[in-house]
């Protein structure tokens, strides 16, 4: 079965203690790459690893950490982003809960590679128990000379901070979150220029999620070209997947992206199946920005491949019928959800987290969310679905930040695919208080203007 | 990069040279006309600001002679920097204006419209822009947001529902201000401009964040349902201010001085920011020296009708003749004649006061 990279040692009895942790093979990385590498080497190696960013864009790390600026006498920053409010996606939070000297170590790795002699942990304020667990791990390493001042010897120093955010999912967006750890009001900058140029106090910086950043310490122990062979063609390594919802068995599962869609949510090994003997109606499979899929074509693409759980395969078809990978918040909905409501759930979430920054997002979010209230509750009216995909293509790529794109494609993708659903509430608004639509005949996608 | 390199970018279909670094819009408002987009939240004068509104969403065609490729979104002009070589498209897009009727939508979503009891009517940016790129009616149905009333001070006074959250008055504050009193309280749809403290805006130049409001949102408490600005005449004027540069435009009536604000350029932009002694206490002829006539060059309903020459520049060349392929127009009516009020040689803007019936009156000529 699929190897594990990043959880295999995460319930050792004790794993959160350094001294555990190094009897385990922990801290080899650092030695390694502090001692026998250039930080140039570490970023090509994570280059060849073909590592793909964790929090949910999946842009390159390596090619990340080479777009850097590195003007002469000013500091570089690393900033790890743990602001992981993605609802359906709590990865990073098992991750720094069970196994926290992992990151620590990808940090001290990644902090040499690029320079950075103080680096940010941003965590979510939500997690208020998690920065103890951290702030042990870091003052456990600084006692055994893994941080602080000339680690190992090298002459390399760097120290690690833990910021607590204040509670606001658009201070997951990097921008929002320098301006946040900068001690201001956490709206998106513009962008250009982009953090590798202006980041933190102006300077340098490189944003990247807690499991990008956790990854780094086996592409280090193994290479980067032993880690690119896992996985399939651009989607390397293991990716740590969040199961939640009708599913027999919740929680965080590593896997190695070579396994099908099918075989993650029905085999015992990681979901179980649906719970209750119910039927897979639709998944949301990375997070709540992503599309939304319905059962058929999650299972298989439009073409009628069977679709594996790696980057390529769940993007299979655009997003008229495909999805992505997004964060790998995997979100199982059974025949006896609503995806009105559940849609409307979503325009809520977004319309409160909208920084209000932007016309677009801090109007249209509120707009979808009013409506998708009131086909909710049976008022609505056949042209609201009309005007809902109308406002989420006008919010679509008109925003600064991804924010009014993860509101819009939700709204877009419940529209394109559960058009009928959407339509029963209008029609039989007082059965739809009483019952659930049930699974109908999501085998194909209903034609919606562009 | 020198500052005499100059990057060649066209803007529909009209190329221009701007020097390296000078932004889309710049660019557009250098060429003039319809090519420059709207802008509701950039203010050229203030550091850092842009980007928000929206509404000056430009297509990007190509992308700069070394690298041609289109940008794969609308990109916010007043923050994209021009590329030698870069095509922009922005009323010929029929993308960009799609989109910007959809910003405009959303703009007034929760404006309340109160145009008729607003101070700003007829100066309002906003106005401009719905006449120009918005839609007849609104599709939202539901209730417009309001907010609590927050008192700023004897001089501002905030209209928290027309506020499109611009954030240039938070930028005015911090750049013109020993120290910034009021700012963005809350998130998203709910967040607002307030005071931590009730009427505490104090800076002697805080009245300039009523110049620099797109909309209502900050009006003049000392001229609050006073008049409407289209019946006013606006005058250049000076006075000799130990604190700012005492270069103002007084807003008249008579003698009678109802407001004085800054001079705005023709991109509704302060030209030199005026103190709050200047702007508040000073409402007395006496006080001013008067230069001249101001001309609003904004398509503003405050130019229609107010000088000789302001409105009639663009008027058509061809007679009728040449558009009626050598026709003579027959003269039905000569409304001239027969209307009491419409008498041509009399010049609006010439009449003391508002217009009255008098004024038409044959027997006063």
């Amino acid at each position: 079965m699929g190897r594990k990279l990043l959880l295999e040692k995460a319930h050792v009895e004790g794993i959160r203690s350094f001294e555990v942790y190094r009897r385990e093979g922990g801290y080899r990385s650092v030695e390694k790459a502090l001692k026998t590498m250039s930080p140039e080497e570490i970023v090509e190696e994570v280059k060849k690893s073909g590592l793909r960013g964790r929090g949910g864009a999946g842009f390159p790390a390596g090619m990340k950490w080479s777009f850097i600026a590195k003007p002469e006498g000013v500091p570089r920053h690393l900033v790890c982003n743990a602001d992981e409010s993605e609802p359906g996606t709590f990865k990073d939070r098992y991750l720094m809960e069970f196994i926290p000297h992992l990151l620590i170590e990808g940090l001290i790795v990644s902090s040499f590679a690029l320079g950075s002699n103080a680096t940010y942990i941003y965590i979510r304020g939500e997690y208020a128990w998690i920065p103890d667990i951290l702030e042990q791990a870091i003052a456990e390493a600084k006692a055994n000379g893994f941080l602080g001042k000339n680690i190992l010897g090298t002459g390399f120093d760097c120290e690690i901070y833990v910021q607590r955010g204040a509670g606001a999912y658009i201070c997951g967006e990097e921008t929002a979150l320098i301006e946040s750890l900068e001690g201001k009001r956490g709206n998106p900058r513009i962008k250009p220029p982009f953090p590798a140029i202006k980041g933190v106090w102006g300077r340098p910086t490189v944003v990247n999620n807690v499991e990008t950043l956790a990854s780094v310490v086996p592409i280090i122990n193994e290479g980067g070209e032993e880690y690119a062979k896992i996985g399939v063609g651009k989607s390397t390594g293991t990716k740590l997947i969040s199961a939640c919802g009708n599913i027999n068995k919740p929680g965080v599962f590593e896997i190695d992206m070579t396994i099908s869609v099918e075989e993650f949510i029905y085999s015992d090994e990681y979901c179980g199946g649906i719970a209750n003997g119910k039927r897979l109606k639709a998944c949301i499979p990375g997070g709540s920005s992503v599309p939304i899929l319905p059962a058929n074509l999650l299972l298989k693409t439009a073409k009628g491949e069977t679709r594996y759980m790696n980057y390529e395969s769940l993007s299979d078809g655009g997003f008229a019928t495909g999805s992505m990978m997004g964060s790998g918040g995997f979100i199982v909905l059974d025949e006896d959800q609503c995806v009105v409501r559940n849609t409307y759930s979503l325009a809520r979430f977004y319309r409160h987290e909208s920084c209000g920054q932007c016309s677009p997002c801090r109007e249209g979010t509120g707009w979808m969310e009013k409506l998708l209230y009131r086909l909710e509750k049976g008022e609505g009216k056949s042209s609201d679905i009309d005007l809902l995909w109308d406002i989420q293509r006008k919010i679509e790529g008109n925003t600064i930040c991804p924010l009014g794109d993860a509101a819009a494609w939700p709204v877009a993708a419940a529209i394109r695919h559960f058009r009928d659903e959407f339509e029963w509430h209008v029609s039989h608004a007082a059965e739809a208080q009483t019952r659930n639509f049930g699974l109908a005949h999501y085998a194909d996608p209903i034609h919606v203007p562009a | 990069m020198s500052d005499t390199t100059l990057f060649k970018v066209t803007i529909d279909n009209i190329s221009i040279d701007v020097p390296a670094g000078t932004t889309i819009l710049n660019a557009a408002r250098m060429i003039g006309g319809d090519v420059a987009p709207p802008a509701m939240c950039y203010y050229s004068k203030l550091e850092g600001s842009g980007g928000k509104c929206r509404t000056c969403l430009v297509e990007v065609s190509k992308g700069s002679e070394k690298d041609p490729r289109p940008m794969p979104k609308l990109v916010a002009s007043c923050r994209t920097t021009v590329m030698d070589g870069m095509e922009v498209k922005n009323i010929t897009s029929p993308k960009v204006v799609d989109a910007r009727a959809g910003i405009v939508e959303f703009l007034l979503l929760n404006h309340p419209l109160d145009c008729p009891i607003c101070d700003q009517a007829g100066e309002c940016h906003l106005q401009d822009l719905s006449y120009e790129h918005g839609k007849e009616g609104t599709r939202y149905e539901f209730q417009r947001r309001t907010f609590k009333k927050h008192d700023l001070g004897k001089y501002i006074q905030l209209h928290m529902t027309r506020c499109i959250l611009c954030y240039r008055c938070v930028f005015a504050a911090d750049q013109l201000t020993g120290k910034r009193e009021h700012g963005i309280l809350d998130r998203g749809d709910h967040s607002e401009i307030a005071t931590m403290i009730e009427k505490n805006l104090q800076s002697d130049f805080i009245g300039n964040v009523i110049d620099v409001c797109p909309v209502g949102a900050l009006t003049d408490k000392t001229f609050r349902f006073k008049n409407r600005v289209w019946f006013l005449k606006p005058m250049n004027a000076h006075r000799d201010c130990p604190t700012c540069s005492g270069k103002v435009t007084l807003w008249n009536r008579g003698e009678e001085v109802f407001r004085v604000t800054a001079r705005k350029d023709q991109w509704g932009e302060v030209e030199e920011w005026i103190c709050n002694e200047c702007r508040f206490e000073k409402k007395q002829s006496s006080d001013w020296t008067i230069e001249g006539p101001r001309l609003i060059d904004r398509h503003s309903v405050i130019s229609q009708g107010h000088y000789a020459g302001t409105v009639g520049t663009n008027m058509p060349t061809e007679t009728i003749e040449a558009v009626l392929h050598g026709r003579k127009p027959k003269l039905l009516m000569d409304i001239h004649e027969v209307s009491e009020v419409n008498r041509p040689h009399i010049e609006l803007s010439k009449i003391n006061g508002p217009a009255h019936s008098n004024n038409f009156n044959p027997d006063n000529d």
